[in-house]
């Protein structure tokens, strides 16, 4: 299994690997999407790198995680397939969900990934009730949900939490403050400066960290992990971050000033992490030169691999969404199957 | 008139020993409220002083200034709000050219972004973080009142003020060098980066150097308090270097962090005058200052070296004592 925790200096190089794979996934994924040839809509992840690879650095690999509708990130962190997944943002059957959910909807439990998600403050209750399975079958793992700094005012979001910390459960929630809902700023969501602070409310530890800094989200999220895993309950962890690009692409993004973006680039945690291990002479220009080469060559590999593939059959619209067989769904496959949809494909 | 500066930092106390330790959370509704306590404070004196309070984000400073007692002039600090610690910084600056005394909410650090900053004028640090040794444990409306009490020159400002020590700390490794300063203590850590900035773990701590040291203060001015205490206003201090507890003659048990007392083995206290240096080598840690991990360092060579010439610091309860014995809280009909 690869190293990947930050105490080490194979695991301190795989991090920056996984880092920089998240912002040649995105930047890619970002060209094509404007290129149109990626359906829908995708969330780009470049700047808040190191949250999804601090915390994923820290958990377990067996620990489960949830995620939002910037989800490539907390994938990339967890392990995921970056050739699966870019499939997926085609839309293509050999992408994670057959290339039905795309984006913002990749999931893939084998690999502790609980599922992103389009709904805002969504993953928190997949993560309570992840925990509680854990708690339930004493199972040595946490389960972690992303969430941004919008869905902290969620009612679902409160819900997940407040059932959490009532009952113990090994969950951590990890809020990526990175300054906008969309296109509204925090402060003007939120009567509180620091998110942590709703963490007062339900009796739990909250603290916030530096989102820019993998270290700092690593140690937090690792002593967090502990708490849940002495069964001492949740954590609310809040990492301050910053997105790089619009909410989504296309956002002409004026709510907010070119230099407030430069300040935050200045404090970009893949070229500080970077520096800080050629510092400690774990890492050469050379090295990192190569590491990014190989990088490129991976992440145009998964364009390839996402552009040969076939999109999924139009029969197989509603395969994988209910245990039990629904006549009216088989009629439909059956239709589309026979007339190829021309006689109408309602189910 | 004279003339008071509020700093109040609204991100002071939100740190990971809320997890690891027995710190408490200090939310802003409370610093709001304790800032409006300092202000109300200073209506002690007949003629309280003029304030300005350092600007935010998160609604502290409007409050204060929305919500203060009639008879007091105050206003808001016009400057830019970064919302780091350059807004400290920047405001201590201000308060430097035109404040009789300021009044500090917030940790060490804090204090220590303002005394770098504040030249000879006296602060009343107010602790709302953790880990403090240098802020005071004092209700905001006392403090306010012993600010009014120095600024309007009441009482004799050399008696009830006095120096701070500080340490100044030059590290030289591959990556050049590097400059910091505390106030209370420098220490080096063994855990290579900063991460969440606070001392997580005691065992890492390798030693450093203190201007102060009791066994009722926190972090490794409690472990040098343990052996020789130094008075916050005394000159010099000490140098420590510690070992594993099982592998050193002597220990101590000392308060690391809130909630947490630990077995310390010390390789070697010595005390330290003011004016002299320790050197210590670093393979690969981080040095703190203050109860804050902040430079990471690889094979370097860091030298402390004390200073008597910190900030100057009001002893809250001398003022308000001198200000009793010299009639000025009374007022006869």
């Amino acid at each position: 299994m690869t190293d990947y925790t930050l105490e080490t200096e194979a695991g301190r190089r795989e991090s920056l690997r996984r880092m920089l794979t998240i912002r040649e996934f995105d930047t890619k994924a970002g060209q094509y999407f404007a290129d149109g040839e990626i359906p829908g809509f995708v969330h780009l992840y470049i700047g808040e790198e190191a949250v999804a690879v601090g915390t994923c650095a820290a958990l377990d690999p067996d620990d489960l995680i949830s995620s939002t509708h910037r989800g490539h990130g907390h994938c990339i962190a967890k392990g995921l397939d970056t050739e699966l997944m870019m499939a997926e943002l085609f839309g293509k059957e050999d992408g994670y969900c057959n290339g039905k959910g795309g984006s913002m909807h990749i999931a893939d439990v084998e690999s502790g990934m609980l599922g992103a998600n389009g709904i805002v403050g969504a993953g928190p209750p997949l993560a309570t009730g992840a925990a509680l399975s854990i708690d339930y079958q004493d199972r040595d793992q946490v389960a972690l949900a992303f969430l941004g700094d919008g869905a902290v005012a969620q009612g679902q979001v409160h819900e997940a939490i407040n059932l959490a910390s009532t009952w113990d459960l090994p969950a951590i929630f990890l809020v990526e403050n990175n300054r906008y809902g969309e296109a509204t700023p925090v402060e003007k969501q939120h009567n509180l400066s620091q998110l942590s602070d709703t963490a007062q409310a339900y009796d739990i530890p909250g603290l916030t960290v530096d989102g820019m800094d993998v270290t700092a989200v690593a140690e937090a999220v690792k002593e967090a992990r502990k708490r849940a895993r002495a069964g001492d309950g949740p954590t609310l962890i809040e990492a301050e971050t910053y997105r790089y690009r619009g909410h989504y692409e296309g956002d002409e993004q004026n709510y907010r000033t070119d230099e407030e973006l430069e300040q935050w680039q200045e404090r970009d945690a893949i070229d500080s992490f970077k520096r800080r291990l050629i510092d400690r002479g774990e890492l050469t220009e050379d090295d990192f030169e190569e590491m990014q080469a190989a990088i490129e060559e991976a992440i145009a590999d998964a364009i390839e691999y996402a552009q040969e593939s076939e999109f999924p059959a139009p029969e197989e619209a509603y395969d994988d969404m209910f245990s039990e067989s629904v006549p009216e769904i088989e009629a439909f496959a059956e239709r589309i199957r026979t007339d190829g949809g021309s006689n109408g494909g309602d189910a | 008139m004279a003339h008071v500066g509020l700093i109040v930092n609204p991100s002071a106390g939100r740190d990971i020993r809320r997890l690891t330790g027995g710190a408490s959370v200090v939310d802003n509704y409370a610093k709001r409220r304790v800032a409006e306590c300092v202000l109300g404070g200073l209506t002690i004196v007949g003629d309280p002083p003029s304030v300005a309070v350092m600007p935010d984000r998160v609604g502290i400073a409007s409050h204060a200034v929305e919500e203060a007692p009639a008879e007091l002039d105050v206003e808001s600090v016009d400057m830019t709000v970064e919302e780091t610690a350059a807004d400290t910084r920047r405001a201590a600056e201000r308060f430097r050219d035109d404040a009789d005394v300021v009044v500090v909410l917030g940790g060490d650090g804090t204090s220590r972004d303002v005394a770098m900053r504040v030249g000879d004028v006296p602060i009343v640090p107010v602790s709302t973080g953790t880990n403090n040794v240098v802020p005071m444990p004092v209700d905001g409306t006392v403090a306010g009142a012993a600010a009014a009490v120095v600024a309007a020159g009441l009482v004799d400002r050399e008696a009830v003020t006095y120096r701070h020590g500080r340490i100044d700390v030059r590290a030289d490794d591959v990556s050049g060098e590097t400059r910091l300063s505390g106030l209370a203590t420098v220490g080096i850590t063994d855990r290579p980066f900063v991460g969440t900035r606070a001392i997580i773990d005691p065992s890492e701590l390798l030693g450093g150097v203190v201007s102060r040291a009791h066994p009722s203060d926190i972090g490794l001015p409690s472990v040098a308090g343990c052996i020789e205490p130094v008075a916050p206003e005394a000159s010099g201090g000490a140098a420590l270097r510690l070992g594993p507890p099982d592998a050193t003659a002597r220990s101590v048990r000392a308060v690391l962090a809130p909630g947490v007392t630990t077995t310390i083995g010390i390789t070697e206290h010595a005390p330290l005058d003011a004016g002299a240096s320790a050197t210590f080598d670093v393979v690969d840690g981080v040095i703190g200052a203050d109860g804050e991990r902040e430079v990471e360092l690889a094979d370097a060579t860091v030298t402390m070296t004390l200073t008597d010439d910190g900030p100057r610091l009001v002893d809250v309860d001398a003022t308000l004592e001198a200000a009793a014995e010299a009639g000025i809280l009374i007022e006869e009909r």
